[in-house]
């Protein structure tokens, strides 16, 4: 495939290629000038800000640089045990962990179904429509989603348990009951994204040449059979990235999200770490524990890229490099 | 050839681009040093020997240079209230400092119900104004053993005599209420509550009218009454039946519920075990919540209260849009809650939206097993604190502004304004607070928040305040207020300082220690009757475990290392 033909190719240049890359600079340095805006924003604020990882083996002083700092006890390891004896870190993070697996294996699939139902659609205007429709929420805060859920879900004032009410039901906490509130996280995530989520892979499927279509005509595939055949193989690739991006990120969570939807109730499935790293470390000034918290979150985070990305690659597919 | 001059033209506003991040991030880092300055210029001001010389620089309380400070001050986010920093009361304390002290003051607006977070991020981004105010003393605590606050020790003794008014109004109690007892160290100064009071149960006066009721004296009969408020929903509310609450808590029941809870604990509780527990000032480890908070669980279960209670987090207006329609039935708050905010208060909505007769009126029932209803927490401080963060340059300044705000003739102006636009004269002389209009609405009862020493009204004569006390409050029955100004009095606890060594365990958890106590409260009172036991029991341990018991533990050995094996202060 294309990922092979490449490799290949860059083989055989190899050895040539040395040379080569002063000639490439000076053909396209105009390039490689553009590029290096993107390179120095990357280097300011994402790699130099690095340093700070120190916070978590030192103990923090607003007043003094990171150098000063001293060493935490332990050989620097004190807010990594302080953090892995805390039974709040541990619920968070296993509540991260199951929140963004029931996120993926829910979220995941729809905006693919949705993409297809969506390509399958004859009409062009109802299409469209439908399609920016579904991308709205995408742009609401989840300040905005949580006064909505508010006004829809509440035991007592809300639209949905009023209605229920009137059916003779009982109304449903939806937002109260810690396994029922998973229920509406996941809902109102799923809600939220799967419209903009399927542009990524509408345009995917905009890039399949129509004459495997009508190859697949002429041989008398149906509908279902050219979507299962042409269209899936053909975003297998978009599918795959997608889901290696959304595997790195299964210890990482959004801070509005869980922050938002959460309520008292229902906090010993919401704690996510994200909002554990809130709680302790602007609200309660622990930077050494969260900055521990973040790195070991991040660690994690590379760890499970890595093994996404060599999972892709054995499944015959590019992965992300 | 247009092609050559435009990527030309790009790669240099490229280079200017990139030459204007280099500046930029060579400024970072000498904008840190400033911040890491200012401590080690604070230091020599720490050492009393420099103090005389630096006392020299005002001639007449005036500093020959004009010199500036920013001042927290809250902002309420009231409906149609005032800009916090620019009106008319922040132009007359501007004015005066500027012609008393050559100081120049700028305000800087603070959320109220966010304050803690918002002073913290302030604080960390070392960007805090330069008098702080907060409710917080932990907060207080954790950035000064980071040396991120001023000791004020030596500034309010050497410049005793420039601080008269300060001192006057605040005297050494409150001066020294939170002094370090090992080391003299001084992080911060108690602003004074002119006004003690704290909490009130509220019951709807015309509800007990229209059922025939007398007002509740006990709590058997403030829980026959909300069951009677309950069971005649559909006479008193007619088609918003549905609608009705009888007794209303927020997620806050700590405070939502307090006069329940304390009226459950134990009456001979020792100075001791007050103290040991009473890092929570919700009282969630004293020895009768658990039962206080199972009352309030069968509430819950019998449908006596709102259901969605935990849904609205801290300074949603939900639960008070309900009281001002008219589906609440009776709640415990501050003192003077259903008064605030003039024309905008509960109490004049209610009478607006529902008719002439409805009003919430104060009550005193929630009795101890000695059959008395105390009233907890009343000190003159414990209220707000005062704290000057280390990027404070001008500390005498600042303490200068303190001074200032404590003069009795500038906090009697600020808190009655002028005649005809916030208050009228009554024929007995006392000042009754009127609804004032644009820059001249006080956004706090009393203006509280810009006398940030003094929290309640207080006149220069003590008589004409109480006499004006009932009519501070702007559309609202002066009898209703008199009132709730005797109930909250009723059989006062009165609050002992406890000096002992500060402690260590409290830091830092604050916010993580509240938000679980109020996850306990929350959780045992939705839980079924049958499980309640389980459910507080886990929930506690939990909060003793998550560093609760900690601070239990180091409160009793600090107790100990000062007072001995004596359980009572006396």
């Amino acid at each position: 495939m294309s990922a092979g033909e490449k490799a290949s190719k860059s083989k055989v240049k190899a050895p040539k290629q040395k040379t080569n890359w002063k000639i490439y600079i000076k053909r396209y340095w105009q390039l490689y000038a553009l590029l290096l805006l993107p390179m120095v924003y990357l280097l300011i604020f994402k790699y130099i800000p690095m340093k700070y990882i120190l916070i978590a083996f030192k103990k923090y002083s607003i007043v003094k640089k990171v150098g000063e700092m001293p060493w935490a006890n332990n050989h620097g390891m004190q807010y990594f045990i302080q953090a892995f004896s805390n039974n709040d870190f541990k619920n968070a993070l296993r509540n991260t962990v199951v929140l963004n697996v029931l996120d993926l294996l829910i979220g995941f699939p729809i905006p693919i179904i949705f993409a297809l139902i969506l390509n399958e659609l004859p009409f062009k205007k109802f299409k469209k429509t439908v399609q920016t429709i579904a991308y709205m929420p995408h742009f609401l805060s989840w300040v905005i989603i949580y006064g909505l859920a508010i006004q829809l879900f509440t035991p007592t004032n809300g639209l949905i348990n009023m209605f229920i009410q009137r059916l003779g039901g009982e109304s449903v906490p939806f937002l109260n009951d810690p396994v029922k509130w998973v229920g509406t996280y996941i809902f109102l995530g799923v809600w939220q994204s799967f419209g903009w989520n399927s542009i990524v892979y509408l345009a995917a499927i905009a890039g399949i040449s129509p004459e495997l279509y009508e190859a697949a005509s002429v041989d008398g595939a149906n509908r279902f059979e050219k979507m299962w055949h042409i269209t899936l193989p053909g975003i297998r690739g978009t599918i795959v990235t997608l889901l290696v991006m959304a595997l790195g990120n299964i210890l990482g969570s959004n801070f509005d999200r869980p922050f938002a939807l959460q309520n008292n109730l229902v906090m010993k499935y919401a704690e996510v770490i994200s909002t554990f790293v809130y709680k302790h470390g602007i609200k309660g000034l622990q930077f050494s524990l969260t900055t521990a918290v973040g790195l070991f979150q991040s660690v994690v985070g590379v760890f499970f890229l890595l093994f996404a990305n060599w999972l892709a690659r054995r499944l015959g597919e590019r992965g992300i490099w | 050839m247009k092609k050559k001059v435009l990527s030309v033209l790009l790669a240099s506003t490229m280079v200017m681009s990139m030459a204007a991040c280099g500046e930029q991030t060579t400024e970072a880092p000498a904008t840190d040093t400033p911040a890491t300055d200012t401590t080690t210029v604070a230091e020599p001001a720490d050492d009393t020997t420099a103090e005389p010389a630096e006392v020299s620089e005002l001639t007449d309380g005036k500093f020959a240079e004009t010199r500036h400070i920013t001042v927290e001050v809250y902002d309420r986010g009231n409906d149609g209230g005032s800009d916090p920093t620019n009106n008319m009361y922040t132009e007359y304390i501007k004015k005066g400092m500027l012609e008393d002290h050559n100081v120049e003051v700028e305000f800087v607006a603070v959320p109220r119900w966010t304050e803690v977070d918002e002073i913290n991020n302030l604080l960390a981004a070392g960007t805090a104004p330069d008098i702080c105010v907060t409710y917080s003393y932990p907060t207080i605590q954790t950035y000064a053993s980071m040396g991120g606050v001023l000791d004020l020790q030596s500034y309010v003794t050497d410049y005793k005599s420039e601080l008269t008014n300060l001192w006057n109004w605040l005297g050494e109690t409150n001066i020294y209420w939170d002094q370090d007892i090992n080391d003299g160290t001084l992080w911060a100064i108690e602003g004074k509550r002119a006004n003690p009071r704290r909490i009130l149960t509220f019951v709807r006066q015309d509800w007990l009218d229209a059922l025939n009721m007398k007002a509740p004296t006990n709590k058997a009969e403030f829980y026959d009454m909300i069951c009677a408020f309950r069971d005649n929903a559909d006479t008193l509310l007619g088609k918003d039946a549905k609608k009705m609450v009888p007794f209303s808590v927020s997620y806050d029941v700590g405070w939502r519920a307090a006069l329940l809870i304390e009226s459950e604990i134990d009456p001979a509780i020792t100075d001791k075990e007050f103290y040991v527990n009473g890092f929570d000032d919700r009282k969630l480890t004293e020895n009768g919540t658990k039962e206080a908070i199972r009352t309030l669980n069968k509430w819950y279960n019998e449908g006596l209260l709102w259901k969605d209670f935990a849904l609205y987090g801290s300074g949603d207006a939900t639960e008070d849009d309900m009281m001002k329609a008219g589906y609440v039935g009776a709640f415990q708050h501050n003192w003077d809650y259903p008064f605030r905010n003039g024309d905008d208060s509960i109490q004049a909505n209610l009478k607006r939206l529902v008719g002439d007769n409805a009003k919430y009126v104060a009550v005193d029932c929630f009795e101890n097993k000695a059959g008395q209803t105390l009233k907890f927490g009343i000190t003159e401080a414990g209220d707000r604190k005062i704290f000057f963060p280390s990027t404070n340059d001008e500390p005498l300044a600042s303490m200068l502004y303190l001074d200032w705000i404590s003069d009795p003739d500038h906090i009697e102006y600020l808190q009655k304004g002028d005649e005809g636009v916030t208050h009228n004269v009554l024929p007995d002389g006392a000042i009754e607070i009127i609804a004032a209009e644009g820059d001249a609405i006080m956004n706090s009862g009393q203006n509280i928040d810009m006398t940030i020493t003094c929290n309640g009204l207080h006149f220069k004569d003590d008589a004409l305040t109480s006499l004006s006390m009932a009519h501070s409050y702007a559309s609202v029955d002066p009898a209703d207020v008199e009132t709730a100004i005797k109930l909250a009095m009723t059989n006062p606890r009165f609050e002992k300082n406890v000096k002992v060594a500060p402690i260590t365990a409290e830091e830092g958890m604050g916010e993580a220690l509240s938000s679980k106590r109020d996850e306990v409260y929350d959780t045992s009172v939705v839980a079924p009757a049958d499980s309640f036991d389980a459910t507080w029991d886990a929930a506690m341990n939990d909060y003793l475990s998550a560093g609760g018991q900690a601070i239990i533990d180091e409160r009793t050995s600090a107790w100990e290392a000062v007072y001995g094996s004596s359980t009572s202060l006396e």
